[in-house]
């Protein structure tokens, strides 16, 4: 159960001794941006920085968050399922997602899902057995003169794929350590009415 | 994370007049030197010495439209700003590209930070702001944004933002924040919900953003795009006469038209307004990829209705699209090819806003979901010509229902494909 009001005392931190140092150096930089009053502002780009740490958002990471800013866990929440880019369960180390909005689909996206869904031997949404690799369908990247577009991890760009590049791509990345993904309890309802 | 380079971007075609792309074609153009070079930041000290009221009414002249969509007159909305009596005034940059085919304010970004840095300052101090934020999309962290952050940060060490700007008196505090991808944020009062730390709900007007209650933090805001921002120094350089006479009547300057789809060149082409889609096509766009014919024109974003091959000498600004009941939209043409059936293309624009209805409004909601499921059935075989009806009619029963836009634009798309390209869904029809 989300409980709707603020908690009562301090929530614990849910990060390591590293992260949380990162933790802390961007959730300044973040709440300096809005007058002093208007902390709560600076949610979206907390939860990113909690999400970095984590490789995904777990309800420890969200409660914290909403310690943090004096938000009730709820709100924090209703944010969190809001927005595609906030993970609810953990992904691959390598989450790989595949634009299918009309310019891309001209140039053959729907062509390069099904071959990740092949060359990944898993469905979008799932994760492989060894946790590397994970996919998914977005629309738009605003990488539409560069169709089909994706990105991984969210941040980096891979544009004019082909199966071909895809492949290559995949050959690469899994020489490279990739996220981490933290192993908390799943969430147990993700419940997200989006993407 | 994984430490991909983002490819650069192929430099586009040139423009006979070159405003926004003065100087993509130099190698690194986005570097402060380059900007320098072309004769960036000289706008600034010239604009900080006029009266606020001054530069507006230059805005005004130069008949600069929003590049956003909308295309709502810029120095009208200034205007509106100016005239509120509650401090302080927001300028809030929407930055959250995300319309289907659109990629251009991206391009600004990565190749003229600068050009919309100093766009930007000039805009605030023509309404009178001392906190700006630049709402960007979540994902172009590593790409866009860290060119911007670099080149604000530049401006900063060289005093044009901060305290007592270059002498003025003048302070500006610029910001960037990012979204976390929701389609509907780029609706400016969603975009204001989600800059204050809230889920992407767009808000009932009036009040309008401009007005005291209405914007960011319930002070009076100015929501432009980046592209609109960007125009600001060759308006103040070249003054608003100047900035009219490229373009059209009523539709200032030139335009970045973000193309994508099926001609033989893609990318972000500047033209003066009003270009028409033939001359995009083939003067800026080298025509369609080899062995292919144009059928469809996607004019101005996925949300816009559709054009046929036969319509390709409308001219694309805003006046003219409205007369022809589609829209200039964000500048984001798409050119579809024979091999295209419309229905499953209708399908795929459809399945987008079904995604994206933010789910407040139940016209929406259960309008965009309904009509996904049914072109799903279509295109499976599976439809019924009464379906092909029932598509349009539910279509219409969405619009001017809903609190903001995101209806209608997933109306407009399902209206015009089946109107003028009736035979493809149709031949879809089972038995």
């Amino acid at each position: 159960m989300i409980p709707l009001t603020r908690p009562a005392g301090p929530v614990p931190s849910p990060f390591n001794a590293d992260q949380q140092a990162r933790f802390d150096a961007g959730f300044a930089k973040a709440i300096a941006k809005y007058p002093a009053d208007k902390k709560r502002a600076a949610l979206l780009a907390v939860l990113h920085l909690a999400q970095e740490q984590l490789g995904w958002l777990p309800e420890a990471a969200m409660a914290y968050v909403g310690f943090l800013l004096d938000v009730p866990a709820v709100r924090v929440r209703e944010v969190a399922t809001f927005y595609t880019m906030y993970r609810l369960k953990p992904v691959g180390c390598h989450h790989l997602e595949i634009c299918n909005s009309v310019s891309c689909w001209s140039k053959g996206s729907e062509a390069l899902l099904k071959h990740a869904k092949e060359k990944l031997g898993v469905h979008a949404g799932e994760v492989t057995p060894d946790g590397k690799f994970s996919f998914g369908e977005v629309a738009c990247l605003a990488g539409c003169g560069y169709a089909p577009s994706m990105v991984v991890n969210n941040y980096a760009y891979a544009e004019d794929m082909t199966p071909e590049k895809f492949d290559a791509l995949i050959e690469k990345l899994k020489n490279e350590p990739g996220q981490n993904i933290a192993d908390f309890p799943k969430n147990h309802d993700t419940g997200r009415a989006h993407g | 994370m994984a430490n991909l380079p983002t490819p650069p971007m192929p430099l586009p075609q040139t423009s006979p007049v070159k405003i926004l792309t003065r100087d993509w074609h130099l190698p690194e153009c986005w570097t402060l030197e380059n900007y320098l070079k072309g004769g960036g930041y000289q706008a600034l000290p010239k604009a900080l010495k006029m009266a606020p009221q001054a530069i507006v009414d230059e805005v005004v002249k130069g008949n600069l439209r929003g590049r956003g969509g909308a295309g709502f007159p810029t120095g009208m909305k200034w205007n509106f700003v100016r005239k509120e009596t509650s401090f302080p005034k927001y300028l809030v940059v929407n930055a959250d590209e995300g319309e289907p085919g659109t990629f251009k304010d991206r391009a600004i970004l990565e190749w003229a930070p600068h050009m919309f840095v100093e766009g930007l300052i000039i805009g605030c101090f023509a309404i009178d702001c001392h906190v700006t934020y630049v709402y960007c999309r979540g994902e172009f962290r590593d790409g866009p944004v860290a060119r911007l952050q670099t080149a604000i940060d530049e401006a900063y060490a060289k005093g044009w933002l901060g305290k007592n700007i270059l002498g003025s008196g003048f302070d500006l505090e610029m910001h960037v924040v990012r979204g976390a991808g929701a389609y509907i944020c780029g609706e400016e009062t969603a975009l204001l919900e989600s800059l204050e730390g809230k889920k992407g709900y767009p808000r009932l007007k009036p009040p309008f953003p401009a007005n005291a209650g209405g914007g960011l933090f319930k002070q009076p805001t100015a929501v432009n795009n980046v592209e609109t921002l960007a125009n600001m120094p060759a308006i103040i350089e070249k003054g608003g006469d100047w900035f009219s006479s490229v373009g059209c009547p009523k539709n200032g300057g030139t335009r970045l038209f973000a193309v994508s789809g099926h001609s033989k060149k893609t990318g972000v082409f500047e033209a003066p307004m009003g270009t028409t889609f033939t001359a995009l096509l083939n003067d800026y766009c080298g025509g369609m990829r080899d062995g292919s014919t144009l059928k469809a024109i996607i004019p101005g974003g996925s949300s816009s209705a559709i054009m046929t091959a036969e319509e390709a000498e409308w001219m694309s600004d805003f006046d003219t699209l409205k007369t022809k009941k589609t829209m200039a939209g964000s500048g984001a043409v798409v050119f579809l090819d024979q091999s295209v059936n419309m229905a499953h293309a209708l399908a795929n624009v459809t399945r987008f806003y079904a995604t994206e209805s933010c789910g407040q409004c139940t016209p929406c909601r259960e309008g965009t979901a309904w009509l996904s499921r049914l072109l799903d059935k279509l295109c499976r075989g599976e439809g019924e010509k009464k379906d092909v009806d029932n598509i349009h009619q539910i279509a219409r029963q969405m619009e001017q229902k809903t609190i903001c836009a995101l209806a209608d634009g997933a109306a407009m798309p399902v209206k015009s494909y089946i109107e003028k390209f009736r035979g493809d869904f149709d031949a879809l029809v089972k038995g």
